[in-house]
């Protein structure tokens, strides 16, 4: 674990138990592990976390479709779990130990490192930490300083208690695909990109500082419960409030705005370049018609004030159509927003990570692993003047890496034990595929 | 019980939604927040609605009035040199600092890193903005598409034939403001253990391009195969397991059914025989056989609502989920059984219904209060915080200072 002596980041000496899997989790503790917090991975030769493996055992012709792709080179040889690309994301700067909590040496090791622990975060299915014996009313017991979050996707009470559900199955119940999608379409346009899971993970990195705080003043840990569900509802505020408000049903609007136009996406020269351009007065919508060359358009009857332009959108949106078509969408974006246009283009992945802005900024930072080699990722989300968040504390860990370092490093356990739990695979470094 | 947050204040220089969601959190939280608002006009997003009944008030804005819930409300012309003065004065005794003008603008309004520094040097300061607060883009203008679409998410929305479509209305702003309370409680811890206030930098462009919604996942998976992890115009199936969106009786679900979960949609649709089946099983991997997939499906998906399908589904360990609209989400009877909305009576709006506190802390809940009218709190943060009498609280009034 690499030592910074030098500085003192926000969350330093914060120890953070997790199971934090899939999507969610792992961007709460991504923030956390930023902030500083010493993050331990409770991981599984028996079980593998699926931010490691999406499907358990990889078969070939999944490698070959485009979620392939989050396995370095697409390999599902031996160790491909130590090759994810969202785990060797999410996880930098972890530590990554393996019980097995089945059995109850595992598990009485597990109940010894929440004695050392400030915090313990999973967001497993609603059950499972009960069916562990590591649910709240034992875990206090044991270290009444604990603060323990969870967030399965629908909480921990009601009727959808036990409901399984992925960022998909969350965002359909709770009303936001119904909201995406083309205005001449149903909803099986909806494209699988999951807001609900960052959501869900943001809200809890700042759930675990606040809960830190609280204890500084009652010296007690505490429960912390989060339903995915109802985070995401926060973010769909302005239809859920016509819905409330007016009884007004929303549906998907394509790429329209409630009141702003022309909005939307408008193509440019070349394959799948679109410029996304949101005009939001008279006097945008004059410079637009400026740059368009045709400054008498904002005059007509027809588009002179927003409500005739929100009307007459239909014939309007191909007449900057035809103009954006002939442009290149970085030349667009550049001369409209120098004349006070909301105007961006829309960015494709492969590009950003030579894009202008996010180099000036140093956005992407580079990881060496022993798995992949250098790779780059995403930086922390926020830039810190007085305690810098770069370089991050260190690389994801692989499976187990730090059995040693924890067990008998911070536990305490003798090389005769140590040994005892690798030789009965209580602990380990290799996905055991088939042991259960 | 107390609030985790009480004896912390925050003081907000935030409109739109990113950061009033932000700050939101603190409020609901305990945290003391103060609301500087443009006087007559106010935040920004007391003109976004919706409004009830669609008149438009300053005091009746649906985003408004869920964006500030427990905020104390004050009006300051920051274009003054007394109204300078005053947020100044404010700032001497913040633990934090929220703004997110156009980057440049605090410096011009009095109030940049340096004096604060030198106002109050143990508050931190959190600067939001669209691209940060330096490089080529900094002065960008933009709103919550125009940030999904350079944050390179937007791209891959993108169906067969199509344009990229958006997600939900402000969606991706919210969840910038997710983001920004977490670093803003990381600032906070960090300024205590230091004695100096932070200076925080969030880009919401950066915030985008690296989430969990795949974003940063998919750049990412370029560097580790040259390929993105989902690409546009992807089909959303891969296999012949069901997958997507399907319709049934009164509308749609959604359904996931992985590899090993086969047997279990037999269960669910009442045909054990075809767990072992020799035509289907070694072939559920293949697009190919989808549709022969999906005409199984398809019949008892007819019988059925999309709650029916779902509680059936989830019976058998299967995700399948209804695609509710907003009416069903109000009726929806897990957030109903936990409660989830809350009802606030507000002076000017009457009863409103809220979207809850997502955290529920056993410890130190939070608590939903309504959110304030404009200039509300002025006169009592003024007179009881910083010393003035009401005599010139009657002339900063009059010179339009508040």
């Amino acid at each position: 674990m690499t030592q910074h002596t030098d500085r003192m980041l926000p969350l330093e000496g914060v120890r953070v138990l997790s199971q934090a899997i899939v999507w969610a989790g792992p961007f709460g503790t991504m923030i956390l592990s930023d902030l500083g917090a010493d993050v331990i991975e409770v991981e599984s030769i028996q079980h593998l976390n699926p931010t490691r493996a999406a499907v358990r055992h990889l078969p070939d012709l999944f490698m070959q479709s485009p979620t392939g792709a989050g396995y370095l080179n697409r390999d599902n040889s031996e160790g491909f779990w130590n090759r994810s690309a969202t785990f060797n994301y999410a996880k930098r700067g972890h530590r990554s130990i393996t019980l097995d909590l089945l059995r109850p040496e595992g598990l009485e090791l597990f109940y010894s490192l929440v004695r050392e622990a400030d915090v313990f975060l999973e967001n497993n299915a609603a059950d499972v930490v009960e069916d562990l014996k590591i649910d709240w009313p034992q875990l206090s017991a044991i270290n009444p300083r604990l603060i323990m979050v969870r967030f399965p996707g629908f909480g921990i009470s009601g009727p959808y208690k036990h409901f399984k559900g992925y960022g998909a199955t969350m965002e359909a119940i709770v009303g936001h695909t119904m909201l995406r999608g083309y205005r001449d379409s149903d909803p099986s346009a909806t494209p699988p990109i999951y807001h609900g899971d960052p959501t869900a993970g943001a809200t809890v990195a700042f759930a675990i500082q606040s809960a830190l705080y609280a204890r500084e003043r009652t010296g007690e840990g505490q429960l912390i419960e989060l339903s995915q569900g109802e985070a995401i509802v926060h973010h769909l505020s302005y239809a859920l409030m016509d819905a409330f408000m007016n009884e007004r049903i929303h549906d998907h609007w394509g790429n329209r705005h409630p009141w702003m136009a022309p909005y939307g996406l408008f193509p440019c020269r070349g394959d799948d370049r679109w410029l996304a351009l949101a005009v939001d007065s008279d006097a945008a919508f004059e410079a637009l018609c400026r740059e368009m060359g045709r400054p008498e358009l904002a005059a007509e009857p027809r588009f002179a004030d927003v409500s005739s332009r929100y009307r007459n959108q239909d014939i309007l949106e191909p007449l900057i159509a035809d103009w954006t078509r002939e442009h290149d969408d970085r030349d667009l974006m550049e001369r409209l927003q120098a004349v006070g246009v909301m105007a961006t283009m829309l960015a494709h992945q492969p590009e950003m990570f030579h894009d202008p802005q996010l180099q000036h900024r140093g956005y992407f930072i580079e990881l060496d692993h022993p798995d992949t080699g250098p790779r780059r990722y995403p930086g922390p989300l926020a830039h810190f003047e007085v305690s810098p968040l770069t370089p991050v504390r260190g690389r994801a860990p692989r499976l187990g890496e730090h059995n040693r370092e924890v067990l008998q490093g911070l536990l305490g356990l003798d090389d005769a034990r140590y040994q005892h739990l690798v030789d009965e695979q209580l602990i380990g470094d290799v996905y055991l595929e088939n042991a259960r | 019980m107390t609030a985790p947050l009480e004896g912390i204040r925050v003081l907000d220089l935030t409109q739109g939604v990113t950061g009033p969601f932000a700050t939101k959190h603190f409020s609901d939280y305990g945290a003391e927040v103060i609301k500087v608002e443009r006087p007559g006009r106010g935040d920004l997003s007391r003109r976004l609605g919706p409004f009830p009944g669609d008149r438009p008030s300053l005091e009746r804005s649906g985003m408004f009035l869920t964006l500030n819930t427990g905020k104390q409300s004050v009006t300051l012309d920051l274009k003054t040199a007394t109204g300078q003065q005053i947020l100044r004065r404010l700032a001497e005794d913040a633990d934090i600092v929220v703004e997110s003008f156009r980057p440049g603008t605090l410096e011009r309004l009095g109030l940049g890193p340096d004096v604060l520094r030198e106002v109050n040097p143990r508050a931190s300061l959190v600067r939001i903005s669209n691209f940060g607060q330096s490089g080529p883009y900094r002065d960008f203008d933009a709103d919550d598409m125009l940030m999904y679409a350079m944050g390179g998410v937007l791209a891959v929305t993108a169906g067969e034939g199509r344009e990229p479509v958006k997600i939900g209305l402000y969606a991706p702003l919210f969840l910038a403001g997710n983001v920004v309370s977490a670093f803003m409680m990381g600032a906070f811890f960090g300024a205590r253990r230091r004695g100096l206030g932070e200076r925080a930098d969030i880009s919401i462009h950066e915030v985008l391009a690296g989430s969990m919604d795949r974003g940063g996942t998919n750049l990412v998976s370029y560097g580790y195969s040259g390929a993105l992890y989902f690409e546009p115009r992807q089909p959303q199936r891969s296999s012949a397991l069901p997958a997507g969106v399907y319709p049934c009786l009164d509308g749609y679900i959604h359904i996931l059914c992985q590899f090993q979960w086969w047997p279990r949609f037999c269960k669910l649709i009442e045909r054990p025989d075809l767990e072992n089946d020799d035509y289907l099983s070694p072939n559920l991997l293949d697009i190919n056989y989808a549709p022969e997939v999906d005409a199984i499906f398809f019949p008892w998906l007819l019988q059925r609502t999309k709650q029916e399908a779902m509680e059936a589904g989830q019976a058998v360990g299967l995700p399948i989920a209804a695609i509710n609209t907003m009416q069903d989400v109000l009726n929806d009877p897990q957030l109903n059984a936990r409660e989830f909305f809350v009802d606030v009576e507000h002076p000017e709006a009457g009863h409103v219904r809220l979207p809850g506190v997502p955290l529920r802390m056993s410890g130190t809940p939070g608590e939903l209060r309504r959110a304030p009218l404009l200039g509300e709190h002025t006169f009592q943060v003024l007179t009881e915080r910083l010393g003035y009498d009401a005599e010139d609280v009657a002339r900063l009034e009059q010179q339009g200072v508040i």
